[in-house]
């Protein structure tokens, strides 16, 4: 109310109002600073509850500031919201019934209002209502029902100051596969490692090599230091990843072309064809298998024609700038050449021993003879061919070596292409017969024949393969060390040997001679082939190529997964990419789909084209 | 500066005279209290009634009643279709004097009484219905290009039958507005028709005395005017109103959905002035909420026009009335609640 001179009629409006509002305003405030308090232990019991749950004992106490904050704040907003006289005259109004007199009342009580008729009579009015109320009447009540959350909030805060504090939560459990490994001895690595003591095919393989050893090495060190089961399991799966792809090197990037161009070039005579899948699938072990087989097989007019094929397989590969094929074809033509001559050596002297052999032999002869017979064939009649030949009194021999120069001499080169040793053979073998030196090389020469293919006799891309297969396998049973079991990788060509072969190898990858009769390889554990007639519990069938309406009529290899196929992975780590193209991990998979084509099932004759569509720029 | 003394003598007089009136008026009505009550408010705001109610119930008699109580001119108009407006205002006719010489003299109609009976007044055109609208809300009337002012107090009180629409004219919207107040007429009670039957039935009694003057009229007019009224009152006010207009944010559901168009301005000052002969009539300087309230069913009920759908409905303006003064909040959110605490 704003200070004026008074007149006699305004002064004991003035003093009742005032008498009035005063406690009006007062009770008002006390209302919202209770309010405010209640609001503050109820927002106290709960941050008392929150600190008994974190376990902050010695904070719950202090909770019940709250309550006094709470009424400050109440203080506060009550004085920001104090009544104006009006609101205070319409309430008193309200209360008192005085017909809206008072409200008029403090409009007419202003200054500019003195002239007003009704003034000094409203006034007086107000007065007379204001003097006759009780004071009671005109209170308004400051408890609330809400406000007894105030002994509410003050009881709880009290009463979970002296709980006891809740126990201790369990420790959070690690992440799968953060348990620390240590391990001493690793075995598998031991093989990637070995992959240093490889030879190369070039300087860059040589590098990538030594890489692979030395990260085998390094993983090593800190498997003996101890270090997470996931990075470890992650590390081999790099391993593993990039043993992979180098193995499926050969023809890589841009060679591409020139393997494509050789495959052509094999796929055009049909004695090649095996040679040609296994090219394809860069499986160079099966390539030399299968230039055995043509070394024992082909009469000596196809293994020219097959032996012009390679040389052809390679001009074209080197044209096409893929000089690492070329040179693996030219190696394998070598191989043929080299395998088909001991061979020829083998059965001529058979036959110019004639009866003098045992019926094992002849029969070894006869298959041979009939280009039936394998390795396996070929070393029984080296073994029998040494103990006739170690049998033979030295009259024999020389007679023997006399009718083998006789043989040589009515050949006159005119014999027929794929009838034979030739001529200079036949020379050869009189020539060693005839000397005690030469009889013995021949002797070492028909020991060493009798023995298994030992390590080291396949070609070089060959040999490279199977230790960089033996690497795989190491990465496999380190992981199985790891406490995982070693998860299968698709190997190229692998189980992918035909079941008329049961027997004719030595099973399993260790070199250890097979017990006949069955393929011992084992099969991988989901894989659709094991090879042959092996054991196929838990595998899944294989695809009925003409079955399949929706498929070529073409030769398709069956059922086999792509090479970029995870089948198993550990976690990824940070640093691997999986959306950047040609980086981490995935472009590590790249180098694997590149011979995708070869293993999938695209028809052989659109190969070359879905290949060119496929091939990287 | 006026003192409390003077004021306050003028408020006595006024409601002494209101009270000698209300005798005066009830030696002749009976019953009908409500009525003339609302009749007075009419009288003492300075504003005009249209009385509503069926035949017989002595809307007429009581107008006579009120104008035989006033020392003041008294005027009747009987609306027909065939009035015309010349028949209201009066016109120029063409008088001989004395000497011979002819010149037009002014022949006043009857709209130049104080008291004005405007009896079936929505019997005539529309026309003639609107030559009372200059007098009613100008206090003067325009013939032939002269304005003649009325003579004050002018009061107009008109009566309408809801019941025989054959051959009637629906007042205008323009119309209705200038009537202060629209008040029903109910039916007597049971004692009141007995009442009303011992009255009329014997000889005729002689005529209610004059009990108030023009002067005083004059004196309670001005003491009406001069009643105070608090802010939040008027703000009660123009919130009623502003509330009886469908397009209004927070307008009640009843009139959105029966109201085409709420009250006006004129509306707004009309319940103003109502509640200060209100507080006249009771002896009060100021005005209260409850005045307001008293005075929103006659003050409104002819301004707020209901759309089809309220017409449909068969849903009265009186409701939708009741609806305002309920939802229309007189004083502040806060202040209300403390008080109801």
């Amino acid at each position: 109310m704003s200070k004026r001179p008074s007149s006699p009629t305004d002064r004991p409006f003035r003093d009742a109002f005032r008498s009035f509002s005063g406690r009006v305003r007062r009770r008002l405030a006390l209302e919202r600073m209770l309010s405010g308090a209640a609001i503050g232990l109820v927002l106290g019991a709960g941050a008392a509850a929150a600190a008994w749950q974190t376990r902050h004992g010695a904070l719950r106490p202090w909770m019940a500031a709250g309550g006094a904050l709470g009424a400050v704040a109440g203080a506060i907003v009550a004085r920001r919201k104090r009544w104006r006289d009006e609101e205070v005259a319409l309430y008193l109004d309200g209360r008192l019934g005085g017909k809206e007199s008072i409200s008029t009342a403090i409009e007419l009580d202003r200054e500019d209002e003195r002239d007003d008729p009704a003034r000094a009579v409203v006034l007086s009015q107000a007065t007379t209502v204001l003097e006759k109320a009780n004071p009671k009447d005109a209170r308004p009540r400051f408890v609330r029902a809400y406000h007894l959350a105030i002994p509410l909030g003050l009881a709880a805060i009290g009463y979970v100051s002296l709980l006891p504090l809740p126990a201790l939560p369990p420790p959070p459990l690690p992440p799968p596969g953060a348990e620390q490994v240590k391990l001493a001895d690793i075995k598998g690595l031991d093989k990637i490692i070995d992959l240093a003591n490889t030879n190369a095919r070039d300087d860059a393989q040589r590098k990538r090599l030594d890489k692979l050893a030395e990260d085998a090495k390094k993983l090593r060190e800190k498997l003996r230091d101890g270090m997470e089961k996931r990075e470890a399991q992650a590390e081999i799966g790099k391993l593993k990843d990039a043993i992979t792809a180098e193995r499926l090197s050969l023809g890589d990037g841009e060679q591409r072309q020139g393997l494509e161009s050789a495959l052509g070039k094999l796929a055009e005579n049909p004695d090649l064809k095996d040679a040609a899948k296994a090219l394809g699938d860069r499986d160079l072990v099966s390539f030399d298998d299968a230039m055995e087989n043509l070394a024992n097989k082909l009469e000596k007019e196809d293994r020219e024609r097959a032996k012009k094929t390679l040389e052809e397989a390679a001009e074209a590969a080197r044209k096409q700038n893929a000089p690492d094929v070329a040179k693996a074809l030219e190696e394998q033509k070598k191989r043929l050449e080299e395998m088909a001559k001991k061979n020829e050596k083998l059965k001529e002297l058979g036959k110019a021993l004639g009866e003098g052999l045992s019926e094992d032999a002849k029969e070894a002869l006869k298959d041979l003879d009939s280009g039936k017979g394998g390795s396996k064939e070929q070393q029984k009649l080296a073994e029998k061919l040494e103990e006739a030949l170690g049998k033979l009194t030295p009259e024999e021999r020389k007679r023997l070596a006399e009718n083998m120069k006789k043989r040589a001499a009515e050949m006159n080169g005119e014999e027929a292409p794929g009838e034979g040793p030739s001529k200079e053979q036949m020379q050869e073998l009189a020539e060693e017969l005839e000397s005690e030196e030469g009889q013995k090389r021949l002797a070492e020469e028909l020991k060493k024949m009798a023995e298994p293919e030992p390590e080291g006799e396949g070609s070089e891309e060959g040999e490279r393969q199977k230790r960089l297969e033996e690497a795989q396998k190491g990465a496999g049973e380190a992981e199985g060390q790891l406490g995982g079991a070693p998860m299968p990788v698709p190997v190229p060509g692998q189980g992918n040997k035909p079941g008329n072969k049961a027997g004719e190898k030595p099973g399993g990858n260790n070199g250890t001679p097979g017990s006949g009769g069955k393929d011992e390889g084992q099969p991988y554990a989901g894989h659709s082939e094991g090879g042959g007639p092996g054991d196929h519990k838990g595998q899944t069938g294989v695809v009925d190529g003409p079955g399949v309406k929706s498929r070529a009529s073409g030769p398709i290899n069956k059922g086999k997964p792509m090479p970029g196929l995870v089948m198993g992975r550990t976690s990824g780590r940070a640093g691997d990419t999986a959306n950047i193209q040609g980086t981490g991990a995935l472009g590590q998979a790249a180098a694997g789909e590149l011979g995708a084509i070869e293993r999938s099932d695209v028809p052989e004759e659109y190969r070359e084209q879905v290949g060119r569509y496929f091939q990287p720029k | 500066m006026t003192t409390t003394g003077d004021f306050q003598k003028r408020l006595d007089r006024a409601r002494e005279a209101s009270a000698r009136l209300k005798d005066a008026i009830g030696q002749v009505i009976v019953g009908q209290g409500e009525v003339v009550e609302q009749a007075l408010w009419g009288l003492v705001a300075g504003g005009h009634v249209l009385l509503e109610g069926a035949p017989g119930l002595g809307k007429t008699l009581l107008v006579r009643t009120i104008a035989s109580c006033l020392d003041l001119k008294f005027s009747r108009i009987q609306f027909t279709p065939d009035l015309m407006p010349s028949d209201v205002t009066g016109t120029n006719i063409l008088v001989t004097s004395a000497d011979g010489s002819r010149h037009f003299a002014l022949h006043k109609g009857p709209i130049f009484g104080q008291v004005v009976l405007a009896d079936e007044i929505n019997r005539a055109t529309p026309k003639t219905q609107s030559s009372l609208l200059e007098a009613m809300q100008e206090h003067g009337c325009t013939i032939g290009g002269v304005r003649h002012a009325m003579e004050e107090p002018f009061f107009v009180l008109a009566t309408e039958n809801p019941i025989e629409m054959e051959g009637t004219y629906p007042l205008p919207e323009a119309q209705l507005d200038r009537f202060l107040l629209k008040v029903i007429v109910p039916s007597p009670t049971e004692d009141e028709m007995t009442e009303i039957l011992a009255r009329t039935t014997g000889q005729p009694k002689d005529a209610p005395p004059r009990v108030l003057d023009r002067d005083e009229v004059l004196a309670i007019r001005s003491a009406c005017r001069d009643v105070a009224v608090a802010e939040p009152i008027m703000r009660f006010a123009s919130r009623l109103v502003r509330a009886s207009d469908p397009a209004t944010q927070g307008a009640p559901d009843l009139v959105r959905r029966a109201i085409r168009y709420g009250a006006g301005v004129r509306g707004a000052q009309s319940l103003v002035l109502a509640a200060k002969a209100v507080s006249v009539l009771e002896g009060r300087a100021h005005v209260s909420f409850g005045d307001v309230q008293r005075v929103a069913k006659p003050v409104l009920r002819h301004r707020l026009i209901r759309s089809f759908e309220g017409e449909a409905d068969g849903i009265t303006t009186d409701q939708v009335v009741d609806a305002l003064v309920e939802s229309v909040p007189a004083r502040p959110e806060n202040v209300e609640q403390a008080i109801r605490r």
